[in-house]
């Protein structure tokens, strides 16, 4: 057992044996690379000038008002290309490109992580694939748009569930072809280490602003830090800083879809038991024959049977509590957010907002909590006018 | 001894190759599988693989993905292809029988309740695609303890240094995957040069021709992902599996 790639009982690298020295290579590089001043310091020139970092950490006022605590944003919809994806896609490949690959592969559930990752192979001048669900296609189209116009090839994934998870099955098929001159884009805190560890590593930027932004501001932490979970990206980046924090309470919103009791949801660590799946192992939804359930939820960037193994760690030391809002929760939150404070959160984004709204109504105005806004919903508004349409929300 | 370790030697002894081929279990349905294990055993084939259909089969091509989620939809589960075994066995299949199947199904039934299952159905090995030799501890010492049933290795073309550990682990037969034995047949000599056992190189194509020209640098052929394809085709016929397997075996 190799125990450094392991979180507690969590994490490891069950992959086929033609991808282990492939992640040892990997390794390598990455642990060597953020010890190097030279790429820490072309990561941090894309993230300022390309990405426009540092992002807003905005105090929501009227929100705040509403619910009775103060409700800080961390403005990652701000980014380039609309969501926190770009962070890791951005360290990610300046890793690809130290590694001399040509040609990078991605997998993409909502598409933001497809849209970032083909805009970091168009500015590197890499050959760049995108492996989407046809489901996730359909739900997503403006993005799939996006992403050929930006010069990806994108693949469409016709197996099992159409989603992310197929998606992520046909990525790691390709991968293991083709590692040699491929780079393997993971847009999760998922997959076989080191991958949790490079994800974690390139999205804490989002914490580390945020401390010190809060610190600046209110001279002392927060008292909660909230994040959504599908695989787990925004939410490691967004807990990273404060997990040494004891005394702050962090938070991770999964999807409970129709309803946790209705089995259709996509809360891998509400009823997840452990299992293997792309490359770790972690809790993940099954049926009673150790196959993998399909996930449920009206967000696709959540859309995930399994989560990252850390947050599977945190959750199983007690230090990050893991709750769960179904689709309806947050699409009122969404429309209450836009109303409140003129901002459309991304549908994923949107499952913090509700459950920041809950957690609020225990706390006082005294108390402050970080809730990430991971990213924007402009790549949503089909799914909204559709969900609107069918439950008349307008009347 | 185990199955296949007698009769990995049996062939040694006779100067044969070995033919291995595998099929998805439960494909068309439980009693034509067992009646397929029978007609490869008749037609000669030395170990019969039978794949555990799994919802994610990252390591599979289409076809196999495509079948095993058939196999799935028509209700076949580890338990049952565990009673079918079982019923083989006590029906006189003597054949080796191994299980290929992904880490989460031996997870998800438990680790000792899997491989104490796999002895008392007969189950001579296990090949596991995910699981790369810095996961495999846990099973190993499960699969000790029963002194039953062995882990087949798998090494791939790019294992490089890799190589010497992994053999070191192997029992029964080397597992090469089928990129290894169509890119680098100079490699699969190597292995088998710094090999104590067997080292078996996967086909994936229908390409007689190539079979006989690896042969000779390997001590035997996995065949899989063709013969499942052509059994789709010919409807699962007995016939077309038997004269297969035969002519394979001639070939070697």
């Amino acid at each position: 057992m190799n125990s450094k790639a392991y979180y507690g009982r969590f994490g490891g690298q069950f992959v086929a044996e033609s991808l282990m020295n492939t992640l040892e290579e990997l390794d390598e590089v990455f642990e060597n690379a953020i010890k190097d001043p030279e790429f820490i310091k072309q990561c941090q020139y894309y993230l300022k000038q390309y990405v426009g970092r540092e992002t807003p950490l905005y105090y929501a006022k009227r929100l705040s008002e509403t619910y009775g605590t103060k409700i800080y944003l961390k403005r990652e919809d701000l980014n380039h290309t609309g969501a926190h994806k770009i962070n890791n896609v951005i360290g990610q490949i300046l890793l690809a490109k130290r590694m001399g690959k040509k040609k990078v592969i991605a997998e993409t559930g909502a598409g933001q992580h497809g849209v970032a990752t083909a805009t970091g192979a168009a500015l590197f001048e890499l050959e760049c694939t995108v492996f989407m669900g046809e489901e996730d296609m359909r739900r997503q189209e403006l993005n799939v748009m996006r992403m050929k116009m930006l010069g990806a090839n994108v693949v469409c994934v016709r197996s099992g569930s159409n989603t992310l998870k197929d998606a992520t099955n046909e990525a790691i098929r390709t991968w293991a072809k083709s590692a040699e001159d491929t780079f393997y884009v993971i847009g999760s805190a998922v997959g076989p280490y080191p991958y949790p560890k490079i994800v974690k590593e390139f999205q804490s930027v989002i914490s580390r602003e945020a401390k010190q932004q809060f610190m600046e501001t209110e001279h002392r932490l927060p008292d909660v830090v909230m994040a959504c979970v599908g695989g787990g990206s925004n939410s490691i980046g967004m807990f990273a800083e404060f997990i040494e924090e004891k005394g702050v309470e962090l938070i991770g919103v999964e999807a409970a879809g129709k309803g946790i009791e209705t089995g259709e949801h996509a809360a891998a660590m509400a009823l997840g038991e452990i299992g293997t799946l792309h490359g770790m192992c972690s809790y993940l939804l099954q049926d009673e024959n150790g196959n993998i359930k399909l996930a449920h939820s009206i967000s696709a960037g959540l859309d995930y049977p399994g989560v990252g193994p850390e947050h599977a760690y945190l959750k199983d030391i007690k230090r990050a509590e893991y709750v769960s809002v179904t689709d309806q929760e947050a699409m009122d939150a969404l429309m209450e957010l836009c109303r409140l404070e003129g901002i459309i959160p991304a549908i994923e984004s949107a499952h913090a907002i509700a459950y920041a709204m809950k957690k609020a109504k225990t706390m006082t105005m005294n108390q402050a909590m970080i809730v990430c806004l991971s990213g924007r919903g402009d790549k949503d508004v089909h799914t909204i006018a559709d969900y609107l349409a069918q439950k008349e929300y307008m009347n | 001894m185990n199955r296949i370790e007698q009769k990995m030697a049996l062939l040694r002894e006779k100067n044969e190759k070995a033919l291995m081929t595998y099929i998805i279990a439960g494909l068309p349905g439980i009693e034509e599988t067992k009646e397929l294990v029978k007609a490869q055993e008749k037609a000669g084939t030395d170990v019969i693989g039978l794949k555990i259909p799994f919802s994610d089969p990252v390591a599979d091509g289409p076809v196999v993905q495509k079948a095993s989620y058939q196999s799935i939809c028509l209700g076949t589960t580890v338990k049952k292809v565990f009673q079918m075994t079982k019923e083989l066995r006590s029906e006189g299949v003597f054949v080796p029988i191994v299980f290929l199947l992904y880490y989460n199904t031996i997870l998800h039934y438990g680790i000792k309740e899997f491989v104490g299952k796999c002895k008392e159905s007969g189950v001579d090995a296990v090949i596991v695609p995910d699981l790369p030799l810095e996961e495999q501890e846990e099973l190993q010492n499960a699969l000790k303890e029963s002194e039953h049933t062995i882990l087949i290795q798998m090494i791939s073309k790019v294992s490089k240094e890799r190589i010497p550990s992994i053999l070191e682990h192997a029992k029964g037969f080397v597992y090469c995957t089928s990129s290894m034995g169509t890119i680098g047949q100079a490699k699969t000599v190597d292995i088998k040069e710094i090999s104590k056992i067997p080292v078996l190189a996967e086909f994936e194509e229908h390409n007689m021709g190539q079979i006989k020209i690896i042969k000779e640098a390997v001590d035997g052929v996995i065949v899989g992902s063709d013969f499942i394809q052509l059994l789709e085709e010919n409807d699962y016929c007995i016939e077309t599996a038997k004269e297969y397997c035969k002519s394979l075996k001639q070939i070697l």
